[in-house]
């Protein structure tokens, strides 16, 4: 899941990492960092429901693993957490999808005083990363405030495919594990960040992954690329790829049905249609 | 030594058995299982145990915690398999000590020991890579269809992998299930597999899935005082720290799957029972990196895209 570069590659970057204790790079002004834990304890959960108001969160919470990227001059911290995107969940808050037995289900006797749950039980979320602008310790914004200083624009630009496939050697690489479920051995729901940082950019991918198994699949791709400069800004793209099927229109194109088929997103997405693309560009303005 | 203490010693080394020994294995097995209750009796002292799903080294250190059998009596609970990398030999240990130790040792039937369930979930690959062929996976799961459904330990403790059904009221009724099939979609014997204890509801709930009971307080209370028994013991669902109480300690889930997936970093329990019924939870962590034979690798650093 992790690995540093080796001493060489890493000075001839000029690159170095971080001390002792933490798990990370410092290279071209970034400081990349990843952090691992354990899932939350029950007291935490229960913290965690009561802050975002819910009874249901997902069975494994790594509430305390985070991929953070800062960049020291301009203040600009992009980083990645199990909250803010369970933050986004609930705000989505998609309607419950029914697996196959459901059909079923439906003809059995139903038990008198019978509470039917309705939230969204998959854990999809729109989240794509969150960002702030770190001055100093008094001095900081959100970009989800009205006053913000950041914002994410559309633009033209693609992630430059060519440079990112050329065999760099990578001097920090890591996947984080932000939460997961296995809804109750129906499929999968899983939100993971994994980032590798080359001499030239660091590049990571937030990814969403939801299986229902004989119903849906759901794939939410966050990418993002900065490319090393030596302005005071620096550039960040990022693109966001949805795609979408469900199990019948898989058959009906003659692929597999069966769930196993479907265990590593990484090796079916193209089979999977896309429903969403857009790539925007970071843009830090000026504090007044 | 006779064969089955040998293969019992091969087992505990985490080296997995020959086809044709699986295959005798599992026919004796059958012998055993069949003539075992939907709600098989169980004596005190006894260890519950919940949730393997193949951590065989975790297992082991379960052992290590809770005493090797026969000297202990051990109740495991089901979901012996898929998630972990070792489900066949957790499973076939297990099953080796339940044939040559019957009466020390009960293995009940998880949501997890189901032809449909493995095939998606990791048994069946593992059996594949394993042994090249599927034939292991039949004899298990051809045996899974004969394991018990829930247990009662000295009339005073129901246990049961998942929950409570409201087609059941009376352990008369599970007494009475045909139970040597797949697990069914839905049912009295589904939910007892696959149903969980839900504090925000009191009677019954469905799950938002459209398939699945939850169940609260007030229904565990009547199904514990129609039947006379203290409180009722499951699995079935992964608590950070092995066990938990719930409805004022009319149902404990008990977890036994220490640093679940190898990369949750929780805890896990087992209940000893003495011979008066006294409780004590014995908490443990995950066998440590040095006993799992070769050491984790880290995967290489990949150029995703």
């Amino acid at each position: 899941m992790e690995s540093k570069g080796d001493e060489r590659e890493l000075k001839e970057a000029g690159a170095e990492v971080l001390p002792e204790g933490r798990y990370g790079v410092r290279i071209h002004g970034w400081e990349i960092e990843s952090s691992k834990a354990s899932i939350l304890k029950s007291l935490q959960r229960q913290e965690w429901e009561e802050k975002l108001g819910t009874c249901h969160l997902p069975e494994m919470i790594f509430g305390n693993s985070s991929l953070v990227l800062k960049h020291l001059n301009s203040g600009l911290k992009i980083h990645f957490n199990a909250f803010d995107a369970l933050i986004g969940w609930k705000r989505e808050a998609l309607p419950p999808v029914e697996v196959p037995a459901a059909a079923k289900w439906k003809f059995r006797s139903k038990p008198s005083q019978q509470v039917i749950l309705d939230y969204d039980y998959t854990f999809t979320t729109p989240y794509c990363g969150s960002e702030t602008v770190e001055m100093n310790s008094e001095q900081r914004r959100t970009s989800e405030e009205s006053n913000c200083n950041l914002c994410w624009e559309d633009c033209e630009e693609q992630l430059d495919l060519v440079a990112l496939a050329s065999k760099e050697p990578i001097l920090f690489y890591d996947e984080v594990i932000l939460y997961e479920d296995e809804l109750a051995d129906n499929g999968v729901s899983l939100l993971t960040v994994k980032v590798r940082v080359m001499p030239s950019s660091w590049f990571l991918l937030l990814r969403f992954w939801l299986r229902v198994d004989g119903v849906l699949m759901r794939l939410r791709d966050t990418r993002m690329h900065c490319v090393f400069g030596d302005g005071i800004k620096p550039i960040v793209l990022r693109e966001s790829c949805w795609r979408e099927a469900t199990f019948h229109t898989l058959s009906s194109r003659g692929y597999p049905v069966d769930s196993a088929a479907y265990s590593d997103p990484s090796t079916i997405s193209q089979r999977l249609p896309i429903i969403m693309h857009k790539t925007q560009k970071l843009k830090i303005l000026d504090v007044q | 030594m006779s064969d089955l203490d040998r293969q019992i010693e091969q087992l505990k080394r985490c080296e997995p058995l020959k086809e044709s020994e699986v295959k005798a294995l599992c026919l004796k097995a059958m012998e055993i299982l069949v003539e075992e209750s939907n709600v098989q009796r169980v004596d005190t002292p006894v260890t519950i145990c919940g949730d393997i799903h193949g951590q065989f080294y975790d297992m082991k250190e379960l052992f290590r915690v809770g005493g090797d059998c026969p000297k202990t009596n051990y109740l495991f609970l089901g979901d012996f398999v898929d998630r972990g990398f070792y489900s066949v030999e957790t499973f076939l240990l297990l099953l080796a000590l339940k044939v040559r130790y019957p009466d020390r040792i009960t293995l009940i039937r998880g949501n997890h020991e189901s032809r449909q369930i493995t095939q998606v979930y990791g048994f069946y690959d593992e059996c594949l890579r394993k042994y090249g062929s599927v034939n292991v996976w039949r004899y298990c799961t051809d045996i899974f269809d004969y394991l018990s459904l829930s247990a009662l330990i000295e009339n005073k403790i129901f246990s049961v992998h998942g929950g409570l059904s409201p087609a059941i009221t009376t352990l008369d009724e599970i007494r009475t299930i045909d139970r040597k099939q797949e697990v069914p979609h839905d049912g009295g014997m589904c939910d007892l597999l696959w149903s969980d204890p839900e504090d925000i509801v009191d009677g019954w709930g469905l799950s938002p899935r459209g398939a699945g009971f939850l169940f609260g307080g007030s229904v565990v209370t009547s199904f514990n005082h129609s039947n006379n028994i203290d409180y009722i013991c499951r699995a079935h669902q992964l608590v950070m720290e092995g066990y938990k109480w719930m409805f004022n300690n009319q149902i404990v889930t008990v977890w036994s799957a220490p640093n679940y997936c190898y990369r949750c970093g929780n805890v896990a329990a087992i209940l000893e029972l003495d011979e008066n019924l006294n409780k004590e939870f014995r908490v443990f962590e995950a066998a440590p990196q040095e006993a799992r034979g070769a050491p984790a690798k880290k995967p290489p650093p990949d150029y995703f895209l």
